[in-house]
């Protein structure tokens, strides 16, 4: 028999591994009592789980075209038998390539 | 600074890859018998998210660029001290996480630096008895979706990642962002699980602190 969690607090510091679901089953099963009659922390999880999602989302970023063709150029020039085009080479010296993204920036 | 050598004792098993190419642990045995284009595959396979955890930590797509050399550099510098006890991205991971962050302790002992400000995590309020304060508490959860393209809020949310401590925002975004487990990133920053998930439930909470002071400002 898991102890009840009475205040938000308990309630805040176990909601990682809650929405993980990696929060033993008996304490989801407190977590989620505590959540059938306190609105504030449905709130808070609801603000949680949109925390990850938007920045998830915010923070995803491709990687430029330009810059691949830079780093295989510049591991072509250091390991041997790396691959990379003719084209390439140009970019290879590491200050070049940072020049280049900086003028970009 | 974390040490690169591998001290496990059992190898993990690989898991086939569904797309049929070999996997991590075949081409490293590879590269380590000279195969440049075996390493290779590996840079193809890898940089993209090493580029995003560059680009994150750093907040500079040029000094991303001279992390991802400087890591993929280093890694096949030291391939013959892998001995695929762990999983090769989680050890990549590690030296391109080590790599960004020397180069912003470097940066912050420029003399024109602003990083020696103290930085400090928000979390929520709660009364002495363990409730949460109202303030800390607006339901914006709603607004959210419609907000998600907006570019102020990707603004505001590179802003507070940023303003993260390093190490919060390293976990924050080998967790949240590129979807590592929490056993990868305590092996590639050197943490223990339970601090992986604290650093992780801290950064949250910070950034939820953040984003409720963009979708609901506090009067002035």
């Amino acid at each position: 028999m898991t102890s009840p969690i009475q205040h938000c607090k308990d309630c805040v510091d176990l909601l990682g591994e809650y929405i993980e679901g990696t929060l033993p089953p008996e304490r989801a099963k407190a977590l989620e009592d505590h959540l059938s009659f306190c609105p504030p922390c449905i709130t808070f999880v609801r603000t949680y789980r949109a925390t990850r999602k938007l920045c998830r989302h915010a923070l995803a970023a491709e990687m430029p075209q330009e810059l691949m063709s830079s780093l295989s150029a510049f591991l072509g020039k250091h390991v041997p038998g790396f691959p990379c085009s003719k084209g390439d080479t140009a970019a290879a010296a590491p200050t070049a390539v940072a020049d280049t993204a900086r003028k970009k920036a | 600074m974390a040490d690169l050598r591998q001290t496990y004792a059992e190898p993990a098993p690989e898991e086939p890859r569904a797309d049929g190419q070999p996997g991590d642990r075949e081409l490293v045995d590879r590269a380590q018998r000279g195969d440049g284009a075996a390493f290779a595959m590996l840079v193809e396979r890898h940089q993209r998210q090493l580029y995003r955890l560059a680009l994150r930590m750093t907040g500079s797509e040029a000094d991303a660029q001279e992390v991802l050399q400087e890591a993929f550099l280093n890694a096949y510098q030291k391939l013959p001290l892998f001995r695929g006890e762990a999983q090769f991205s989680s050890w990549l991971y590690r030296i391109a996480a080590n790599s960004a962050l020397m180069r912003l302790r470097r940066k912050r002992r420029a003399p024109d630096s602003l990083g020696d400000q103290p930085l400090e995590l928000a979390g929520p309020r709660f009364s002495a008895e363990g409730y949460l304060e109202p303030a800390s508490n607006s339901d914006w959860s709603q607004r959210a979706d419609e907000k998600m393209m907006s570019g102020e809020l990707g603004a505001a949310i590179n802003k507070a990642v940023e303003h993260l401590p390093d190490d919060y925002r390293t976990v924050f975004l080998l967790k949240d962002v590129d979807g590592l487990s929490n056993e990868d990133i305590a092996h590639a920053l050197d943490l223990t699980v339970p601090a992986v998930k604290s650093r992780l439930h801290r950064a949250r909470l910070a950034l939820r602190e953040k984003l409720g002071e963009f979708f609901d400002p506090p009067a002035k």
